[in-house]
């Protein structure tokens, strides 16, 4: 019970701090949306299919962007590391709440920020045309949220360990783009050559992101559904556990 | 001395560092012994890289020492550190302060990580807003904080569960005279509520004047301890330096009191002269006049006490001026 008190008291924490930067935040926000309306009509014409209807379009294209969301969890670092050098986490270490409580409120922050983000998005798409089931959309909404905590969880270790947002961005950068790619959001992989396809086979987040598509198109005995809430699942456990080692070498 | 006295002791505390994928050990601390007195301000005096935050971040439980035992505020530091970290305060050398939110958020968040309620948070913040004088600008947003004024909301912080023991890491460092002043008092008032403070610092004023006991720590290990004057008497010899316009007159000076038996020992810096002598207040005037039957020309003379300096001179053979701060 006390994990749970001490992890919302530092969640409100965060929340706040998230909420109160109002730009930063409100941007934030809008970035998905801004991907929806200038990069769908781009898939209009791709791989020679004449102009699909728009309603197909965001059925396709709006499962990845989810997976997208999720992934940009990456970024949560970069306001981890100045609390790093401040102090404000050695100060958190020397109260009498748990690493647990610190390590689940930082995650939890982003997977809250997160849901806020998605639902934006589905929203928009809404009106764009996209139909799905609540179930499809609650389904997908779990999906990102394993990754959220994959990916933060990841920013956070890269952070402990190098306390440099220099190194933190050139990780970063150099984990984002061939997981883009390789996932099939931006393109789809049956426009690859073979060995792109066989890369893409070992890009997680390519199940992830089949997963997804299968559950918009409401296709839910699709095994790919059950593949990329597994591989999700593990990535989870084992960023986790990742990023509580971390923490633990921070004090030894 | 009785046993409740004690807030802190160590016994052979050590860290060592593996470092370079275990090729190279670096023992940051050599296995130190140390009681800390309730009530008292305790310094950890010595210059930087000396083990002084390795040792702090130990006994705050940040750190997991490779050997020895301590107990802190009554409790094991290997067994019990969550139990030490309800009475204990700690500031680090870069405070904590959360700069996304004002003086009162940081202080409320504090109390309620203590376990407080929100109302009972609510008091106690606006309580130490008053006690350490934030007002002014405790509900600007802490990116705006002067030096002095961060660092007086830091030591807020560390007081807000009312501990035992508070560590402050270097509290001054970085603050302008007039700041640092100020930043004692404060300490000063923290110590008439009856808290025990143990802190560590470089400057030997700041030892001098602040602190009732002083381990002088060098390299991971504890050279000397007392109350500074203890240290300072322990020295036992003060030095009469003497000015020269003339660099003749200095060697000759030089040359003359060399021969004196009451001389413990004879330096020459730029141009002064730095004898050590027991009892200068006699002395000055003996060579006084042995100078000036020779007619050796001096241009100034004093003498001065045995300083903190002097102790960690005497233990190191280096200065601790000298090391830069």
């Amino acid at each position: 019970m006390k994990l749970v008190y001490d992890t919302h008291i530092l969640l409100s924490r965060n929340l706040k701090k998230r909420f109160g930067e109002k730009i930063w935040f409100f941007l934030g926000m809008l970035q998905p949306a801004l991907y929806l309306l200038l990069y769908m009509p781009l898939l209009k014409n791709v791989g020679n299919t004449s102009a699909l209807p728009l309603e197909r379009i965001t059925q396709i294209f709006v499962p990845g962007m989810l997976i997208i969301m999720g992934i940009s969890s990456l970024f949560v670092g970069f306001s981890f590391i100045p609390e790093i050098r401040e102090g404000f986490i050695t100060r958190l270490l020397v109260t009498p709440i748990s690493r647990a409580a610190i390590l689940l409120s930082f995650i939890i922050t982003q997977v809250v920020v997160l849901f806020l983000q998605v639902i934006i998005l589905l929203f928009i798409a809404f009106l764009l045309g996209l139909r799905s089931s609540f179930e499809a959309a609650f389904l997908s909404l779990i999906l990102v949220a394993l990754i959220g905590i994959t990916m933060s969880s990841l920013s956070y270790t890269i952070s402990i360990i190098t306390r440099s947002e220099d190194a933190l961005a050139s990780i970063v950068n150099t984990l984002y783009l061939p997981i883009m790619l390789l996932s099939g959001i931006m393109l789809p992989i049956s426009l690859a050559p073979d060995w792109l396809k066989s890369a893409a086979r070992f890009n997680p987040f390519y199940y992830a992101v089949e997963a997804s598509r299968a559950l918009f198109l409401e296709n839910y005995s699709a095994p790919v559904i059950a593949e990329g809430f597994g591989i999700m699942l593990l990535f989870a456990v084992i960023s986790v556990w990742l990023v509580v080692k971390a923490l633990r070498n921070m004090t030894s | 001395m009785e046993k409740d006295d004690i807030v802190l002791e160590t016994k052979g505390l050590k860290k060592t560092f593996v470092t370079n994928k275990g090729k190279t050990q670096v023992e940051a601390v050599k296995g130190i012994n140390l009681k800390v007195n309730k009530g008292k301000i305790f310094g950890f005096l010595g210059p930087n890289g000396a083990g002084k935050t390795t040792s702090l971040s130990m006994l705050t439980t940040l750190l997991v020492p490779t050997g020895g035992d301590a107990t802190v505020v009554g409790f094991d530091l290997l067994k019990e550190p969550e139990k030490i970290r309800e009475y204990i305060g700690y500031v680090s050398q870069s405070g904590g302060v959360d700069m996304s939110a004002n003086a009162e958020d940081n202080l409320i968040l504090q109390a309620r990580l203590h376990g407080a309620s929100g109302d009972v948070a609510k008091k106690r913040a606006s309580e130490l807003i008053k006690q350490f004088e934030l007002s002014e600008f405790a509900e600007r947003k802490t990116t705006s904080y002067s030096g002095g004024q961060k660092r007086r909301l830091d030591l807020a912080l560390g007081m807000v569960h009312r501990p035992k023991l508070i560590f402050l890491d270097e509290p001054t460092t970085g603050l302008d005279p007039q700041s640092r002043a100020h930043f004692w008092e404060e300490i000063r008032r923290v110590k008439t509520a009856g808290v025990t403070i143990f802190l560590t610092t470089h400057y030997l004023d700041e030892a001098d004047n602040l602190c009732d006991y002083l381990a002088i720590i060098d390299q991971g290990t504890i050279v000397a301890e007392g109350s500074p004057t203890q240290l300072k008497r322990q020295i036992g010899r003060e030095s009469i330096i003497i000015g020269f316009k003339d660099m003749k007159d200095l060697e000759q000076a030089k040359s003359l009191l060399g021969k004196q038996s009451y001389i413990l020992k004879l330096r020459s810096e730029e141009n002064k002269l730095h004898l050590y002598v027991k009892d200068g207040e006699k002395l000055l005037v003996d060579v006084l006049h042995l100078l000036d039957n020779h007619a050796v020309e001096m241009h100034s003379i004093e003498l001065a006490k045995p300083s903190l300096d002097d102790v960690f001179l005497e233990k190191t053979g280096r200065s601790l001026r000298e090391e830069g701060s």
